[in-house]
């Protein structure tokens, strides 16, 4: 409108040229007038922003962060949904994975627009909740909504759990564990006659086995991202250094001590640094560079995150996943994380909504077999327990290790993508590449998180 | 304006002219003075309410332990925000990045805008679409400019790459290594930017007086020479301007590197601008966010002084 | 290429539109285009580095077009000749396939419709605000006069992006986070467009104010249908500039507008992300659609935005 002003100051001067401009104009202004009554026919996005008001019944806007594969197993997980349930439009919107979502997730629940439900890390959720911006549900509850919290792994539910009160609903574990290449570790002579992998415990075996391997493929025995990739370095540390009983942080609600235990953390660092120095290991190389090491049968054995499976899945490598083995301690630890689904706080929800959220997410949960094809472990037992999922391979190697699942540690500065992991796994990086001894890179832990330590949390 | 792209757009214009159109007193004294106020109201209502009220609430702010994730100021931090401040070396190195990424565009910006001008101000034919080419990108918004060059930055794909191998090079990791990460950036700032240098400097020299030149060539002055004490003295305030505003508009970067690198890898390209943002928002301390805000706000209120000093007397001799 | 040249705007078809306060500045440029030379330009030497000058800008402009022409092709191109041959001009199987699915798997429309309506009552609202001060402080003498200049003037120092963390507070404390209004009333009161406006109306003589007042017309209809119709070009500047910097604004909205239904074109684009992988004609379907409506207005206005950025520096 402010801009025919302009058009009309022109006619008299320059002769054809405003006109066509003025037709462009009035069919432009008329194309975004129609644009307008429609958005505005089916209510939201003019009004509320306008007014600041609005709300569908018998919708779901729901919130995640996976691409990739794991965004086609969702994307189709939810296409069963409203297959099965034609009367509710579900909105799902995939954000960017890591610090944004998070910090989308925060902005629009303090900015009371929150999404029905949200996908979260379970490391992630004591920040979430300590803030204040999840729902909190009773066992009772849950169960009443069909969701006894008998029927979740075990750990994943206990992670989802702060001061007795159900903040998320686990929706898998996807640990830390070992591929090894099939064709590979045959040549090396580290298959048993199942053809499967056999048992390697203690740090001379893992040795001895990479060492194997290394022989074979004469580049590497194993390989793990160390450039780049600050938290596949925290994953492998936390792995190693969880399985000789050591623990990082621990919180006491806002308040976060450090509890890094030096001589645990630096044995973990030495027995790092001695794979790389060795040469069983690269100790410069980034995530591509892991893939394609992998893939091309240059190193025998991959530490990663169960959810490349579907990376490799996709070339003619033969390939296995097996938990990361017993390397120290007394019992077998892993590292993992889990997705979990959440009721953001809403004022504005009212119980036939929250109703119907629940139901999405028992929704989700019951048909966790599709999300399991991306590697993880299923948290709902009904499905974990299927004869479907056990006869599911590799998912079913590694069951395991959602049992015996440990978190990143608590506090507002830890979780998945977090500065936390940005810190340590700097520092790992940093040991792993010979550029600091394990001493230095402790101390390099130290002082980088000391900052945080210090800082309050946010709004206490 | 809220978070301006380059917020210094225009400002030059602003600066107040003196507003000395005599003092002529009118018979309805009272109801002009009236009129005046009714006129600027608005204005100033809007004003106090979203710049000078929340300029003064940040500093009330960083002396607290605000979060951005409710309302209000929580408890009184005293000095301890600016103290963490001072002692964060993320701080300062992300301090880092944005004055490296200001020497690294500010030249390019700067030069080859001018060249371009100079060389543009050449033409016979096509001046115009020389403007329209150049320009042109500076009216994209930025998500679709970082969308085009993540494609042409992309590894083993993108056109950049590919040109490397062209020319018998290793293509380098130009988003995931740091000192390649800054030049990426760096070009794609360039390319959507240099259209406004480019259009300001090519105004200034269709302003230089034609007789200004005769008289060059009649002396025998070369091109070169005319060029280099004539114009260049004749543009000088033009000069001063753009360099200011460029480093200026630079020394605000957040959006690309947010967008293209996210100040990775790790933060080593994170500017201070998306520290801010990281900590006051992802972290939710909005107290620290603002203190730094203040710290890094000094900064560039001293070089903001430097320019008003530099074109003050600069202004006397453009005769604009 | 003198096709191309014909369709550009012609600079200085109509000069004296802009001729405001500032037409006798204008003059020599003029005189000067209509001679057709350039006077430096006296010798054989220079006509050989005219033609220096034209092979190197070409180079530059083409340099300069592949970015944009790049994106365009790859958006037609379908998927999979993008994965097997990335870097191809050309395709025999060009299609609209990658908008129609982006237009299908992504708000875009709505956020079209936000950033519109968002830029549009930023518009209108800083016109309408920012010229009735620049009326008051031009035309009118009023007690504080002065200290309302120095305070606007000391407005211009600070960078938008420092007042980010307190003007959310403030915002979210409003209830107004995820409305059209966390985005518009911010933006509202411009400094720029403030003194855009004072000298436009400085420019005024002071003797056509009077002899109006005398004739008996209210203040406001001096303001806004004598002076406000005077100044068309600095009308139409901060119109368009305004709307611009509405449209393109990042850091604000995505702080502001989190509600995905809500979201303007630049942050829509950067948050939401296609659930299957990296699809490269969607992209850069995305990239072209989230540029494409500035891009018209910019060949419509070009001689207007153009001549705005070029006063910034000639003053």
């Amino acid at each position: 409108m402010a801009m025919q002003t302009t058009a009309n100051a022109a006619p008299t001067r320059s002769g054809q040229r405003p006109l066509t401009r003025r037709a462009l104009l009035t069919a432009g202004a008329a194309g975004l007038a129609g644009l307008a009554a429609g958005a505005a026919g089916c209510g939201s996005p003019v009004e509320r922003g306008l007014l600041g008001t609005g709300s569908q019944p018998n919708s779901l806007v729901y919130w995640n962060l996976f691409s990739g594969g794991d965004g086609e197993n969702m994307t189709k997980m939810v296409n069963n949904y409203s297959a099965a349930h034609p009367d509710v439009s579900v909105q799902a919107t995939v954000l960017s994975w890591g610090t944004p979502y998070y910090t989308k997730l925060a902005l629009a629940t303090a900015g009371s627009s929150p999404p029905d439900v949200a996908v979260t890390h379970l490391s992630r959720l004591s920040t979430l909740a300590g803030n204040d911006l999840l729902q909190g549900f009773s066992a009772d509850q849950l169960a009443k909504a069909g969701m006894p919290a008998g029927n979740f792994t075990p750990a994943a539910m206990q992670k989802s759990t702060v001061d007795g009160t159900i903040y998320a609903i686990p929706l898998d574990t996807h640990p830390f564990v070992m591929f090894y290449n099939v064709d590979v570790c045959r040549e090396a002579g580290l298959l048993g006659a199942d053809g499967k992998l056999k048992p390697i415990k203690g740090p001379e075996q893992l040795q001895a086995a990479f060492a194997a391997a290394k022989k074979v493929t004469g580049q590497y025995g194993a390989v793990v991202a160390v450039t780049n990739d600050p938290s596949t370095n925290w994953r492998w540390f936390a792995t190693l250094y969880y399985q000789l009983g050591g623990q990082v942080m621990s919180a006491d609600g806002p308040d976060v001590k450090l509890t890094l235990d030096n001589a645990k953390a630096e044995q973990a660092l030495g027995f790092m640094r001695q794979l790389t120095a060795s040469g069983l290991m690269p100790g410069t190389v980034d995530g591509a560079g892991v893939t394609s090491l992998f893939s091309t049968g240059k190193a025998g054995f991959l530490l990663d995150g169960e959810w490349q499976i579907p990376t490799y899945a996709n070339t003619d490598l033969k390939f296995d996943v097996v938990p990361v083995p017993h390397v120290f301690g007394p019992k077998p630890v892993a590292f993992a994380d889990s997705h979990a689904l959440v009721l953001p706080r809403n004022s504005a929800m009212d119980d036939a909504k929250r109703a119907l959220a629940l139901g999405f997410v028992k929704f989700l949960l019951e048909d966790s077999l599709v999300w399991a094809a991306g590697g993880h472990i299923p948290a709902w037992l009904p499905v974990q327990r299927s004869k479907a999922f056990t006869s599911l391979t590799p998912q079913s190697n590694y069951v395991q290790a959602a049992l015996t699942a440990e978190y990143d540690p608590p506090g507002w500065f830890s979780g998945a993508g977090s500065q936390f992991e940005n810190v340590v796994g700097a520092a790992v990086a940093s040991c792993q590449n010979g550029s600091a001894s394990p001493a230095q890179a402790v101390q390099a832990i130290r002082s980088g998180l000391q900052p945080y330590l210090d800082a309050p949390a946010p709004g206490t | 304006m809220a978070t301006a792209t380059i917020i210094d757009d225009g400002s030059a214009s602003g600066s107040p002219r003196s507003a000395t159109i005599g003092e002529t007193s009118t018979k309805s004294g009272a109801d002009e003075r009236r009129a005046g106020w009714w006129f600027s109201a608005p204005f100033l209502v809007l004003y106090l309410a979203f710049l000078v009220g929340p300029a003064i609430y940040g500093v009330v702010m960083s002396f607290s332990n605000a979060t951005t994730l409710r309302p209000g100021l929580g408890s009184a931090a005293g000095w301890a925000n600016y103290r963490e401040v001072f002692a964060s070396s993320e701080f300062w190195n992300s301090m880092g990045h944005t004055l490296w990424f200001t020497v690294l565009t500010t030249p390019p910006l700067v030069i080859l805008a001018f060249v371009f001008a100079i060389l543009a101000d050449r033409l016979r034919h096509g001046r115009g679409l020389a403007r329209f080419i150049f320009f042109a990108p500076y009216v994209l918004p930025v998500t679709s400019v970082t969308l085009i060059f993540t494609f042409l930055y992309a590894g083993e794909i993108g056109l950049i790459p590919t040109i490397f191998t062209v020319l018998g090079l290793e293509p380098p990791n130009l988003l995931g290594e740091t000192s390649w990460a800054f030049i990426s950036v760096a070009v794609l700032t360039v390319w959507w930017t240099i259209g406004f240098n480019f259009v300001v400097f090519l105004a200034g020299l269709q302003e230089v007086p034609r007789d200004v030149y005769e008289a060059a060539a009649v002396d025998g002055a070369k091109p070169g020479r005319t060029l280099w004490s004539v114009v260049l003295p004749l543009l000088r305030p033009t000069i001063v301007l753009v360099v200011m505003l460029q480093i200026l508009a630079s020394l605000q970067v957040f959006n690309q590197m947010y967008l293209m690198t996210g100040g990775g890898p790790g933060t080593s390209t994170r500017p201070v601008m998306e520290f801010i943002y990281d900590s006051g928002f992802s972290d939710a301390r909005a107290g620290f966010a603002a203190a730094a805000t203040m710290v890094y706000f000094f900064a560039v209120l001293v070089i903001s002084v430097i320019w008003y000093l530099l074109r003050r007397p600069a202004r006397k001799g453009a005769g604009g | 290429m003198s096709a191309a040249l014909s369709t550009s705007p012609v600079v200085g078809a109509d000069d004296q539109l802009a001729a405001g306060p500032e037409a006798p500045a204008r003059t020599p440029r003029r005189l000067r285009r209509e001679s057709g030379m350039n006077p430096i330009d006296y010798n054989a030497r220079s006509k050989a580095f005219r033609v220096l000058a034209t092979v190197v800008l070409l180079l530059f402009a083409l340099i300069w077009l592949v970015p944009l022409v790049f994106a365009v092709i790859t958006s037609l191109k379908p998927e999979g000749e993008i994965a097997s041959n990335p870097t191809s001009w050309w395709s025999n199987h060009f299609n609209f396939d990658a908008y129609a699915k982006v237009v299908q798997n992504t708000p875009i429309l709505t956020w079209y419709l936000n950033s519109f309506i968002i830029a549009a009552l930023t518009v209108v609202l800083t016109l309408l605000v920012c010229s009735m001060i620049g009326f008051a402080l031009a035309q009118t003498r009023f007690r504080g006069r002065g200290a309302v200049f120095g305070l606007i003037l000391a407005g211009l120092l600070i960078p938008g992006q420092i007042l980010v963390l307190p003007l959310y507070q403030e915002i979210q404390a409003m209830g107004l986070l995820n409305t059209y209004w966390a985005m518009v009333l911010p933006a509202v009161a411009a400094p720029v467009a403030v003194f855009i406006f004072e000298a436009f109306f400085a420019g005024l003589p002071r003797a056509l104010v009077e002899a109006a007042r005398i004739d008996g017309a209210s203040w406001f209809a001096v303001y806004w249908r004598i002076c406000l119709p005077l100044c068309r070009p600095a009308v139409s500047a901060v119109a368009i500039f305004t709307f611009v910097t509405s449209w393109n604004n990042f850091l604000w909205p995505l702080l502001v507008l989190s509600d995905v239904n809500q979201m303007t074109i630049p942050v829509g684009m950067a948050t939401v992300v296609g659930g299957y992988g990296i699809q490269y004609a969607q992209v850069m379907a995305t990239a072209v659609l989230g540029a494409l409506p500035l891009f018209v207005v910019f060949v419509l206005f070009q001689r207007r935005i153009v001549e705005g950025v070029a006063s910034t520096g000639i003053k």
